[in-house]
C-alpha cells in the first residue's frame, strides 16, 4: 500500500452503471409504449403534436370487431387450456412415472422452442388444409369421401397448433414444481390409508394448482401475443384474432393505418400487462404453499405397471406430431411442385426446382443474411446487455434496482406485433427506421427477459463472497469480473446466447411490422412465400432456417468445449 | 501489525426498519494476537470484520491498518479491499470452482506480479504446510469441507498479509473437525505471528482460539478481556449470558468485607462473593456464579461458607458431565457436576459455590 490514497469521487461507478441501464431498458421498453399510447391519439405517424380520439372512434366501431375479440378470446383460452393439460400430463409422466426412455422425453416438450413456430403452421397446413392436404387425401382415400375430412383453417386447428407451440412454457413451469414437490406430503396421505390415484386427486394436483395456474396464465399471455398461426392458419379460414386484425389495418390497404393499429394495440398490450402483473401476484403468492425445500431429493416414481407401454405410446404418437412429421412434411414437400401422396406419382415429380427458385430469389437470399446477422449480432449485444443487468439485478439491492427490475419484467408482457408498431412510432423519426438497426434495437427490447432470466440464475449461482475473496486477495473491480465472475457464468452466457439468437432467427411478430425493403427476414419472407401458396419454396427456404438455428447451436457449443478445455 | 477502528457507524436501511450494525465503534487489534469478535448474530461483528476488509462502507469513522488510513469518511479517504494487502477467510471458504487448487492459492501472488517459480515455491510451501501437498492439480470442487477449508486458510495465509481476518472460519465443519481444526488454526496462527481479527457467535470457539474477545452487542463492543476475564470476572450481565451458563440470584449486600469480597444475603443463605469496591450494606444487587463452579458437597459438615442445600429436580446426562436442575428454597440452580458426582431425581443434596467463583453485579439485571 503506498501514499496514493483512494478519494472517493462525485458518483460511484455502481450508481453510473445503475442509471445508465435504466435510461437504456427504459428506452428500450418504456418507449415503445409510450409512442404507442401517443401515436393512438394521433392523426398519423409524424402528426404527433395533434391530439385526436378519430382512431379509437373508427377502431371500436367497427361491426367486424366483436367477431374479433369472440375470436380471440375463444383462441387464446382454448390453447391456453390445452397447453396446460398436456404440459402436465407430460410433466407428471416425466417427473413422477416409470415410462420407458423417460430424460428423452423430459426434452421433448421443449421442441418448439426451436422449431420456428411459421413452419410449424405451414408443415401442418400442407398436412391437413381442406383441398389437397397430404393427410386429408389420404384420409378420403381411406373413408370414400370427395371432401375434407379435417380441417386446419379452423378455430379448433389454431387452438391445436398454438397449444402444441406454448407446450415448452406449460412443461417448464410444471415440472420443476413437481420435481421439487416434498413427497412426504404425499406418503403422508399413502399411510393415512389413501391409495395411489386418490393421492394424485386429492393431495398431488391441489398442491400443483400455483404451479398448474401460473402455467395457464403464461400460456394465456402467450397465445394472445401469437401471430404465426393466427396469421397462417386463421387468415385462410377468414378467422380473425386481434393480433392479425392489427396486422391487416397496417399492411392491407394504400396507407396503413398506424394511428388505428396503435389504438387497438393499446388494449391488447394492457390486457397483457395486467394478465403479468397477475401472473406476478399469483406466483408470489403460491410461494406460501412452500413445497420447494431445495434439497436435492429424487421423487419417488409411481409403478404404471402395464399402462406404462400405452402412455409412452402416446408421448411417442406427441413426438411424431411436434416433430418428426412436420420435419419430414418439410423435406419432401421442398422437392415437389405441388401437394401430392407419397407414392410414384410424387416420385416421378421430384425436382430442385423449389430450390433453384430460392437460390434465384434476391429477397430470400437477403433475408437469410440479414436473419443470421440479426441473430449473431443482436444476441451479442442483447447478451452483453443482460449480463450487466442480472448483475445488477443479483448484486445491487435498492429502489432503483427494482424499477430496473420491474422495466425488464414489463417487456415480458409484449406481444411482438403490438410492440413492433409501438417500435415504429418510436423510431419513424430516427436515421435508423428501415434499416436492420431497427430491427435489432426492437428484437433487444421484446426479447430481453430471455437473456437477463439464465444470466440472473447464472448470478445468484455465484456467492458474492467468491468476488468479494478475489477483492481482498488483491484483484480489482474489473479484475475480479474477468477472472472470477465471467469465467464462472460463462455456461449461463453461452446458453443466454443461444437462446436468444434462436428466438431472432425464427422471430416473425416484431419482424412482420418492422422489416422494410432491404431489411427482409427468413420468416416474413416464408410467411410471403405461404400466402402466396408457394408451398414447395415455404418448405425449402424453412430448411434453411432450421439449419441456422442449428449452426448457430453447433457454434455455441463448440465454443463451449472450448472454454471448458482451456484453464 | 494493528487495526485500529475509531468511532465506526453503519446503518442498514430497508424498507421495513433501520438497523445499526455499527454504533461508534472503536477498537485497536492487539499485534500478533488473535483478537474475537462475539457476538449473536445481528450484533455487528461480520459488517465491522468486512468493514475493515473494505467490502462495507461504513457511514462515518476511520479505519487504519498499520500506519495506513485506509477508510476515513471526513478525510475521504476509501481504499478498496484490494488496496488494504490483508488477507481473509470467509465463511462460505469462497473456493473459486474453476480452478485448481493451485490456482487459488496462487492467485494472490500472481496479482502481485510474483515470478512464477517464486509462485511455485511459495503455493507449495503453504499447501505443505496445511497438509494439502500433493492437491495442487485437483479441481477445488473435488475437495471435502475440511480440505475447502484449508485452500481457503492457504489461500490467505501465502501472500503473507500483515493482518489476517476470518469470518466464522469453522462454522460450516462437522462438531468434531471443527474442534480439532480449532487447535491446529491457533497453531498456524501462533507460528507465523500473525495479527489476526476473528469472527465467532460460538463462545466455546471464541473462548478456545482467542488471546483477547471482544464481545459485540447491538453494534457496540460491550465488553472486552481474554477468555478467562470474560467468564469469570466480567460485570457485564449479557456478557456473563452469553459466553456461559450462570445462575443469576438475587442478593442484598450485608457487609463489604474489603479483601474485595462482600457478604450477601440470597435465597441460597448468607454468602460470600467478589464484589467490587463500593457497593454499600442494604443495597439491591445481582450475584452469579457459572454452572461449572458449583460442587457437590459428599460429607455434609453444615455451615461451611457458600454451602447451600436443595433438591434435585432434574437430571440430564450429557456425557461429559451431568447438567442438573436443583430447587434450593425456591431458587433454580444449574449445575454441571463431574462424572463422579451422579445424582437422580428427587435426591437431596448439598451444594458450595467457592467465593472467588461468585460475583457480585453493580448492576441490576
Amino acid at each position: 500500500m503506498n501514499a496514493r490514497a483512494w478519494v472517493r469521487g462525485a458518483v460511484p461507478p455502481r450508481t453510473l452503471l445503475v442509471a445508465v441501464l435504466i435510461l437504456v431498458v427504459a428506452s428500450l421498453t418504456v418507449g415503445p409504449v409510450v409512442m404507442l399510447l401517443l401515436g393512438s391519439f394521433s392523426r398519423g405517424l409524424g402528426a404527433l403534436r395533434t391530439f385526436t380520439l378519430d382512431k379509437y372512434i373508427a377502431v371500436y366501431s367497427d361491426p367486424s370487431l366483436p367477431r374479433v375479440l369472440l375470436n380471440t378470446l375463444i383462441f387464446t383460452f382454448g390453447s391456453a387450456l390445452f397447453s396446460t393439460v398436456l404440459g402436465t400430463f407430460l410433466a407428471y409422466l416425466s417427473v413422477r412415472t416409470n415410462i420407458p426412455l423417460k430424460r428423452a422425453f423430459s426434452v421433448l416438450p421443449l421442441i418448439p422452442m426451436m422449431f420456428p413456430h411459421v413452419l410449424f403452421a405451414a408443415a401442418w397446413i400442407i398436412l391437413l388444409n381442406p383441398t389437397n392436404g397430404i393427410l386429408n387425401m389420404w384420409l378420403r382415400g381411406l373413408l370414400g369421401m370427395s371432401w375434407g375430412p379435417l380441417n386446419i383453417y379452423s378455430l379448433g386447428g389454431m387452438i391445436f397448433l398454438e397449444g402444441l407451440l406454448d407446450l415448452p412454457v406449460t412443461f417448464m413451469v410444471i415440472s420443476p414444481a413437481l420435481y421439487s414437490f416434498d413427497i412426504s406430503l404425499e406418503e403422508a396421505s399413502r399411510v393415512s390409508g389413501a391409495s395411489n390415484a386418490r393421492t394424485l386427486w386429492k393431495i398431488t394436483l391441489p398442491m400443483l394448482r400455483p404451479a398448474v395456474l401460473a402455467a395457464f396464465m403464461l400460456a394465456v399471455i402467450r397465445s394472445l401475443a401469437a401471430f404465426a398461426v393466427p396469421q397462417m392458419v386463421g387468415i385462410p379460414g377468414r378467422i380473425q384474432v386481434l393480433t392479425t386484425y392489427v396486422y391487416r389495418v397496417i399492411s392491407v390497404g394504400w396507407s396503413p393505418d398506424y394511428g388505428r393499429a396503435a389504438a387497438l394495440g393499446v388494449i391488447v398490450l394492457v390486457s397483457a400487462i395486467s394478465l403479468v402483473l397477475l401472473y406476478r401476484y399469483l406466483t408470489s403468492a403460491s410461494e406460501r404453499f412452500v413445497t420447494v425445500t431445495g434439497k436435492g431429493f429424487r421423487p419417488t416414481v409411481a409403478n404404471l405397471g402395464r399402462l406404462r407401454y400405452v402412455f409412452s405410446g402416446i408421448v411417442l404418437v406427441l413426438f411424431c406430431v411436434l416433430i418428426v412429421i412436420p420435419a419430414l412434411t418439410l423435406g419432401y414437400m421442398s422437392f415437389l411442385p405441388y401437394t401430392v401422396m407419397p407414392g410414384s406419382r410424387a416420385l416421378s415429380l421430384f425436382s430442385l426446382a423449389n430450390w433453384q427458385g430460392v437460390f434465384q430469389d434476391r429477397i430470400a437470399i437477403r433475408s437469410i443474411g440479414n436473419t443470421a446477422l440479426l441473430a449473431v449480432g443482436g444476441a451479442t449485444i442483447g447478451v452483453v446487455l443482460s449480463v450487466f443487468i442480472a448483475y445488477v439485478l443479483v448484486r445491487i439491492k435498492g429502489r432503483a434496482t427494482s424499477l430496473l427490475d420491474s422495466l425488464v419484467f414489463l417487456s415480458y408482457s409484449f406481444p411482438g406485433l403490438i410492440i413492433g408498431v409501438g417500435f415504429m412510432w418510436f423510431l419513424i423519426r430516427t436515421p435508423i427506421y428501415g434499416t436492420l438497426w431497427a430491427l435489432l434495437v426492437a428484437y433487444i427490447g421484446t426479447y430481453l427477459p430471455y437473456g437477463v432470466r439464465p444470466l440472473t440464475s447464472a448470478f445468484i449461482q455465484v456467492h458474492h463472497d467468491l468476488e468479494d475473496a478475489s477483492r481482498v486477495c488483491g484483484a480489482g473491480f474489473l479484475g475480479t469480473l474477468r477472472r472470477i465472475t465471467v469465467p464462472l457464468i460463462a455456461p449461463g452466457v453461452l446458453s443466454a446466447w443461444v437462446l436468444m439468437a434462436a428466438m431472432f432467427v425464427r422471430e416473425l411478430s416484431v419482424s412482420a411490422v418492422l422489416a422494410r425493403p432491404g431489411s427482409e427476414v427468413l420468416s416474413v419472407q416464408i410467411m410471403r412465400y405461404a400466402y402466396d401458396g408457394l408451398w414447395g419454396k415455404v418448405s425449402a427456404l424453412g430448411i434453411l432456417m432450421i439449419g441456422l438455428s442449428a449452426s448457430l447451436v453447433i457454434l455455441a457449443s463448440f465454443v463451449k468445449g472450448r472454454l471448458s478445455s482451456v484453464k | 501489525m494493528q487495526v485500529s477502528v475509531a468511532e465506526l457507524t453503519k446503518t442498514f436501511r430497508s424498507r421495513h426498519e433501520e438497523v445499526r450494525a455499527l454504533d461508534r465503534v472503536t477498537l485497536t487489534t492487539p499485534a500478533q494476537r488473535i483478537l474475537t469478535l462475539l457476538g449473536p448474530s445481528g450484533c455487528g461483528k461480520t459488517t465491522l470484520l468486512r468493514s475493515i476488509a473494505g467490502l462495507e462502507n461504513p457511514d462515518s469513522g476511520e479505519i487504519t491498518v498499520g500506519d495506513d488510513v485506509v477508510w476515513s469518511k471526513a478525510r475521504g479517504i476509501a481504499f478498496p479491499p484490494e488496496r488494504r494487502g490483508l488477507g481473509m477467510v470467509f465463511q462460505s471458504y469462497a473456493i473459486w470452482p474453476h480452478m485448481t487448487v493451485f490456482d487459488n492459492v496462487a492467485y494472490p501472488l500472481r496479482l502481485r506480479k510474483v515470478a512464477r517459480h517464486e509462485v511455485t515455491r511459495r503455493v507449495k510451501g503453504v499447501l505443505d504446510m496445511v497438509q494439502l501437498g500433493g492437491l495442487e492439480n485437483r479441481p477445488a470442487t473435488k475437495l471435502s469441507g475440511g480440505q475447502q477449508q484449508r485452500v481457503a486458510l492457504a489461500r490467505a495465509l501465502v501472500a503473507e498479509p500483515k493482518v489476517i481476518l476470518f469470518d466464522e472460519p469453522l462454522s460450516n465443519l462437522d462438531a468434531k473437525l471443527r474442534e480439532s481444526t480449532r487447535q491446529e488454526l491457533r497453531g498456524f496462527i501462533m507460528s507465523l505471528g500473525l495479527s489476526s481479527v476473528y469472527v465467532t457467535h460460538d463462545r466455546v470457539e471464541a473462548l478456545a482460539i482467542s488471546d483477547e474477545v471482544a464481545v459485540m452487542h447491538r453494534g457496540a463492543i460491550v465488553e472486552r478481556g481474554t477468555p478467562t476475564e470474560l467468564y469469570f470476572q466480567s460485570d457485564n450481565p449479557f456478557v456473563v449470558d452469553f459466553v456461559g451458563r450462570a445462575n443469576f440470584v438475587q442478593a442484598k449486600v450485608v457487609s463489604h468485607e474489603g479483601d474485595g469480597f462482600a457478604l450477601v444475603d440470597t435465597r441460597l443463605g448468607r454468602l460470600k462473593a467478589a464484589a467490587p469496591a463500593g457497593i454499600a450494606p442494604q443495597e439491591e444487587v445481582t450475584m452469579y456464579f457459572r454452572a461449572e463452579s458449583v460442587e457437590l458437597v459428599r460429607s455434609g459438615s453444615g455451615g461451611e461458607t457458600n454451602e447451600f442445600d436443595g433438591r434435585v429436580k432434574a437430571s440430564l446426562f450429557t456425557g461429559e458431565a451431568y447438567e442438573v436442575r436443583v430447587d434450593a428454597n425456591g431458587e433454580e440452580v444449574l449445575a454441571k457436576l463431574g462424572l463422579a458426582d451422579r445424582v437422580t431425581e428427587g435426591d437431596q443434596v448439598r451444594l458450595r459455590v467457592r467465593p472467588e467463583w461468585c460475583r457480585v453485579l453493580r448492576t441490576q439485571s
